[in-house]
């Protein structure tokens, strides 16, 4: 399979129409991570879930591919089948459906109708990758989401991606949540996925869940694009000194929240 | 609203029922007299004037499939039980209609033909399912009778089917009744899968003795128009009974469905569960009621009523009622209906899984709980899988 290739050219991002994202330009390619970092309500969330078709934004420009296939014509389950993963900040509940049903549904859904998994060998896989993420076996026959922790549910969202193996995954605040081990564990897991054909890009505030996955690039957005990229040294020392000084350099006279 | 027997008269009856023993012949001449007298009950939201089973014509006989019969069991076409004589069926055939008893009961049970009885020996517990298929082949009326019995201790599960040919356009006017002796304990399958433009009039009628068990698991998919009440009598002591009712309506259906449990005897209990999903034009009108009479103290009666909405233009009505005339008592409803959750839909196409099929997954999700207790895994899956495929975007 080719290099995995995420282009993302001057997307623009509304919800209710007001203008969130404002030009946002990414490359990540396999074997990348990227981590996104920036101040709260600067739009992170809001491009990430523009990237995966939520139904309450709306894209107002740009341009986004994903190995050369134009993502922002597709469904929301065309996207994922096409290899996009996001890992989301506030996933849903979906009571009555066990997470191995759930899991299984969306494997069978990416073969043949002909071809579904066997049974048996996507047991022995699930309860596998459950075990390397220390998630108990109890967890395969629950619903999924429902009546787990928050740390419970960052950690679920990793096994899902271990399991659909996506050829890029977008990580919302996936360590949000974990306790110090969990982290760990949790950067371990999207670390040993990484190869040409799988690329991350993930969506942090904090340096810690970096020292384990090792950022190739490190970006700052602020009032929806972003103003400033580097190594994992620019995360080191965003952790140091906060937001206040790059705002300082670049001019950038914002609220905490965003302008009216 | 006598004028819709006027086509039916007790000679053509007496013809009908020429082999049939005098007590049943009399019994019907006795119906057709109540049907003359007895209006058709006006229902503001389903009006079944024009509905095919209120023609006062005579049925013909709906064909009867029997699964395996187990030692201590019996289970027998009707026709074949009246011309054996069991003893069963003077006691209890149509016993259970008497009290409130409409037009409608009363002209099926003038013309019933056919169906099936089912009878459980004192203190034998059967080891695996009883299973029972009706179908509408040809013809343009059916009227068949279930009857179970469970004499004191006997316990069992039995699955009925009720289907027909492809295309049918028949009307059913049946009925169910369901006596259970003390401590007799019955699992209670019903699978209404009938052809899209059959019309069902299906009302199910239950008596419970003292520490008597029934389960009513009503799964209902098929029929343009269905409508059925289901009344438990809950008449000796500690008697439980229980309703797990899922039904699923697509493109014009018209359900009305009604449960009543009605607390007779002290330290009865019953729990009604409803669950159902509408899309299309469907539209269900879905009623309960606990009745706890004097008397029976301590009694406790529970609903709980959810109704999944698919797409707009569905239409559910959900009416609980308590009617409770003793003190001390448990006893309450919930009731809800909504629509799918959109972003449980977006989650679940973030994975990948295609709309129609992120609907099914809750959908099955939705019922789950409600089907899990049919006794034969193959037949949970084959209802499951009929549910599911219903689902439309
Ligand atoms: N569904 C929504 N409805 C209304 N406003 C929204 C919605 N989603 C996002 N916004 C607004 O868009 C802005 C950007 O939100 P977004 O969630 O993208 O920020 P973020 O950078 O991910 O922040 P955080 O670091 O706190 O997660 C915020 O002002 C937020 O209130
Ligand atoms: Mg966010």
């Amino acid at each position: 399979m080719a290099r995995l290739e995420l282009i993302i050219e001057g997307l623009r991002v509304g919800i209710e129409g007001r203008e969130i994202v404002k030009g946002f330009d990414l490359t990540v390619r396999g074997g990348e991570v990227h981590a996104v970092m920036g101040p709260n309500g600067t739009g992170k969330s809001t491009m990430a879930s523009a990237l995966m078709g939520h139904p309450a934004y709306e894209v107002l420009g740009g341009r986004v591919t994903l190995d050369g296939q134009d993502l922002l014509a597709m469904s929301v389950d065309e996207r994922a089948r096409a290899g996009l993963f996001l890992a989301m900040q506030y996933p849903a509940e979906i009571s009555g459906v066990s997470n191995a049903n759930f899991l299984r549904t969306a494997l069978n859904a990416r073969r043949p109708e002909s071809e579904p998994v066997p049974v048996m060998q996507f047991h022995r896989e699930l309860k596998a990758k459950m075990e390397s993420l220390q998630i108990d076996p109890s967890f395969a026959e629950r619903y999924v989401n429902e009546g787990f922790s928050g740390g419970e549910k960052k950690r679920n969202e990793i096994l899902q991606m271990a399991v659909l193996r996506p050829r890029v995954a977008v990580l919302d605040e996936i360590d949000s949540g974990l306790d110090i081990d969990a982290v760990k564990l949790v950067a371990g897991g999207v670390s040993q996925m990484l190869s040409d054909d799988m690329g991350v890009l993930i969506i942090t505030h904090y340096q810690r869940i970096l020292n384990y996955i090792n950022p190739t690039n490190v970006h700052v957005m602020m009032q929806g694009r972003i103003v400033r990229s580097g190594g994992p040294e620019l995360a080191t020392q965003l952790e140091e000194r906060g937001y206040e000084w790059l705002r300082e350099e670049l001019g950038i006279d914002e609220p905490l929240t965003e302008e009216a | 609203m006598a004028h819709t027997l006027v086509d039916l008269t007790p000679e053509q009856i007496a013809a009908f029922a020429a082999n049939e023993p005098s007590w049943l012949q009399e019994r019907r001449l006795g119906a057709l007299g109540a049907a003359h007298d007895l209006p058709l009950a006006h229902r503001k939201q389903t009006p079944l004037e024009a509905a095919g089973f209120t023609l006062p014509a005579l049925p013909q006989t709906a064909s009867v499939t029997v699964g395996d019969v187990h030692d201590g069991a019996e289970v027998m076409e009707l026709t074949q039980a009246i011309a054996e004589g069991t003893a069963d069926l003077e006691r209890h055939l149509g016993r259970l209609f008497s009290e409130g008893q409409d037009h409608l009961h009363a002209l099926h049970l003038a013309t019933f033909a056919g169906g099936v009885l089912c009878r459980v020996k004192r203190g034998r517990e059967l080891a695996s399912p009883l299973q029972v298929s009706i179908g509408l082949q040809g013809g343009s009326l059916f009227a068949p009778h279930v009857l179970v019995v469970l004499e004191e201790g006997a316990r069992a599960d039995l699955i009925v089917e009720l289907q027909g040919e492809a295309g049918s356009e028949a009307a059913v006017r049946g009925a169910v009744e369901i006596v259970l002796g003390d401590g007799a304990a019955l699992n209670y399958t019903e699978f209404q899968r009938l052809p899209g433009r059959v019309q069902a009039y299906w009302p199910r009628r239950a008596e419970l003795g003292r520490d008597a068990r029934l389960q009513w698991i009503l799964a209902d998919v098929g029929a343009r128009l269905a409508v059925s009440d289901t009344r438990t009598y809950l008449r000796g002591a500690g008697s439980e009974a229980r309703v797990l009712a899922s039904f699923f309506g697509g493109r014009r259906q018209h359900f009305e469905f009604s449960h009543v449990m009605v607390h007779e005897g002290a330290h009865s209990t019953s729990d009604i569960e409803a669950r159902g999903v509408l899309q299309g034009k469907a539209r269900a009108i879905y009623s309960a009621n606990s009745v706890i009479r004097k008397n029976a103290k301590n009694a406790s009666g529970w609903q709980h009523e959810h109704t999944l909405m698919l797409s707009e233009e569905a239409r559910a009505d959900l009416i609980p009622e308590l009617e409770i005339s003793e003190w001390e008592v448990s006893a309450g409803h919930a009731a809800s209906a909504g629509p799918v959750d959109p972003m449980q839909i977006y989650y679940m196409e973030s994975r990948g899984i295609t709309p129609v099929e992120s609907r099914r997954l809750i959908v099955a999700g939705f019922l789950a709980s409600l089907l899990a207790d049919i006794p034969l895994r193959d037949v949970r899956e084959q209802i499951a899988d009929i549910f599911l495929e219903k689902v439309e975007l």
